[in-house]
């Protein structure tokens, strides 16, 4: 399958001003400002092929929505080459953009005083869209959403949810071939985040549309992705399938046990004691150690009486932030 | 005119119309500006008159300009201007627009709106005040048509203008110093803070060729009769040559500031 997208050693470099500390600062700056240049993009090459699906993922500061901005042709990158459905994003901007959809989860693209199917209808106007295409698009976003009720208000007497359901169905009226959604659940109740997964899969499936995702809610990327790319410090560390990173950490099992009585101290072969406290200790397999449960309990009775145990695995934000921690990306 | 513009110019329309209790209190407001100029400004003409502006003349004048208040009023549009500092331009961006085009008709469509709910009622009023404080009705049916085409060319321009505050917020990021110093400019060269005609002639004689009068002073001078028909038609012509100067100005300033554009945050 030929790739939709293609980052080639993409570099976004900025420039901001450097404060100078001390007596008299404000005036220094004020007159005589230096600058430093900040690497936001070093050397970020990947491809996408049509009709996947991509987490972009990272921490805060990472490099994520610059990349983003890039992809849909804000931005203007430093150096490096990019072509997105066959042409240059920044170049022939207007051109470039029929073809995308755009979502930032923290802005708005529609109207705020007039009813959302005003909006709607603007930008029928805009991307030119003919009248029939558009009804029976609509239709087809409305039955997927349940906009109904909410088409003939004013966006601005929508709940957070209501709006993020327009935003994604203005997001693709004009059937955009990619669709760039920065952080698409931020503050999204369950009920709608699994309503607002469900749809992304829907489009997906129904018009094989490329899906760019970035967000910091690790069970969208479960749900949603077949591909993630992760990004630390404007680099590309990891891209592959979210199942191969997370099976590396799952190993990873944390034991809360119950003893019958007080132990002075407990230890297990292969096994780290991370708390003791009266009858309770917390254990974790080290990394040489593989788990079976049967071979643990075997273990432990051998050299102590217990009453019960709780096996967790890590959970997949706790894997995320072991990988940030991992690869030092965090920020500080 | 591409449709485009022109749904994005009905948009702001629509939006605009929304707030009834803003129309009301905009009109009480630009009432009580109205008579205050002309207490003030006949006080200054009772002591010593000017050649060819009665006080009749100014208190039309200054009703007119209270009627088109918001047409005149040079600011950086609301929602530009958040969208602008929050980084919610980022949407404009990807749209298949040409941005100058789309700002210019948000703008324009924002001002058409609030003045046609604006000034009928304040023209109403101004027409039955007693004394002094009257407005009369306009010298002839040709200076009547000649204003007209005159508001309308100087709604444009005043957009034109406005479009410059936009830039100037893109640079500085502040919308209300851009709001600040382009308003200030343009209302004192424009005549909407002392009427034209009560500056010094030397004075008059350089701001007369300048955009900002344009906007309004040369309209309302041509229904009052104190610019004529031939020489507003002239004038008008000049209006028309600024207008397009200012929209190639804008356009490539605002293709400059874009050029440098970083949008910050998530």
């Amino acid at each position: 399958m030929a790739s939709i997208i293609d980052f080639t050693d993409i570099c976004k470099t900025f420039k901001v001003p450097l404060r100078a500390k001390g007596k008299f600062s404000m005036f220094k700056n004020f007159f005589a400002r230096k600058y430093k240049t900040i690497e936001a993009l070093k050397n970020i090459t990947f491809k996408v092929d049509e009709g996947d699906i991509v987490g972009y993922i990272g921490p805060n500061g990472a490099g994520k929505s610059t990349t983003i901005k890039i992809m849909s042709g804000i931005l203007t990158p430093t150096s490096g080459n990019c072509v997105i459905n066959g042409s240059v994003p920044w170049k022939n901007r207007r051109e470039f953009v029929k073809n995308i959809g755009v979502v930032f989860g923290q802005r708005s693209q529609l109207w705020w005083d007039v009813p959302v199917i005003d909006s709607f209808e603007l930008l029928r106007d805009i991307y030119k869209i003919p009248r029939e295409e558009f009804d029976k698009t609509l239709e087809l976003l409305n039955d997927a959403l349940n906009l109904d009720d909410l088409l003939n208000r004013p966006l601005r007497q929508l709940s957070l949810g209501q709006k993020m359901k327009c935003e994604l169905a203005g997001s693709l009226l004009h059937h955009p071939k990619i669709l760039f959604l920065d952080e698409p659940t931020i503050g999204l109740d369950a009920i709608t985040k699994l309503a607002v997964r469900d749809f992304i899969k829907f489009i997906n499936k129904k018009w094989n549309t490329t899906i760019i995702l970035t967000t910091h809610d690790m069970n969208d990327i479960e749900a949603l992705t077949n591909k993630i790319i992760l990004i630390g410090k404007g680099q590309i560390l990891y891209q592959g399938s979210f199942e191969n990173i997370k099976n590396q950490y799952s190993s990873s099992k944390t034991i809360v046990v119950e003893f019958a009585k007080d132990y002075d101290d407990i230890h297990l072969d292969g096994y780290e004691t991370i708390s003791h406290e009266k009858r309770f200790a917390t254990l974790k397999n080290l990394p040489s150690k593989q788990f079976h449960p049967k071979e643990f309990v075997n273990e432990i009775t051998r050299s102590y009486d217990i009453v019960d145990f709780q096996v967790t695995s890590l959970s997949v934000d706790e894997v995320l932030a072991k990988l940030y921690k991992e690869y030092e990306i965090v920020e500080r | 005119m591409n449709k485009s513009y022109f749904g994005i110019f009905k948009m702001e329309f629509k939006g605009e119309l929304q707030y009834r209790s803003k129309a009301i209190s905009g009109m009480l407001t630009q009432l009580f500006w109205g008579l205050l100029q002309i207490y003030l400004y006949t006080a200054f003409l009772n002591e010593t008159p000017v050649d060819g502006f009665s006080i009749s003349q100014m208190a039309t004048y200054i009703w007119l300009g209270q009627a088109f208040y918001v047409m005149r009023y040079i600011t950086v549009p609301k929602e530009i201007g958040t969208s602008i500092v929050n980084g919610n331009v980022s949407y404009n961006f990807v749209r298949p627009l040409d941005l100058y085009n789309n700002w210019f008709c948000e703008n324009l469509g924002q001002k058409i709106a609030s003045t046609l709910l604006r000034f009928p009622l304040i023209i109403i009023l101004a027409l039955f005040l007693p004394g002094n404080l009257r407005m009369y009705g306009p010298v002839s049916v040709t200076a009547l048509l000649l204003t007209i085409l005159g508001v309308i060319l100087g709604t444009c321009i005043s957009v034109a203008i406005s479009m410059f505050t936009v830039y100037i917020t893109f640079k500085t990021l502040s919308e209300k110093g851009a709001s600040g110093i382009v308003s200030t400019i343009s209302g004192l060269l424009g005549g909407m803070i002392i009427p034209l005609p009560l500056m010094p002639q030397s004075l008059q004689n350089v701001i007369n060729y300048l955009p900002f009068r344009f906007i309004s002073d040369l309209p309302f001078r041509i229904y009052i009769g104190n610019v004529g028909i031939s020489e507003g038609l002239i004038f008008l012509s000049i209006g028309l040559a600024w207008l397009i100067v200012l929209i190639i100005l804008g356009k490539l300033l605002l293709k400059s500031a874009l050029k440098k554009t970083v949008i910050q945050g998530g």
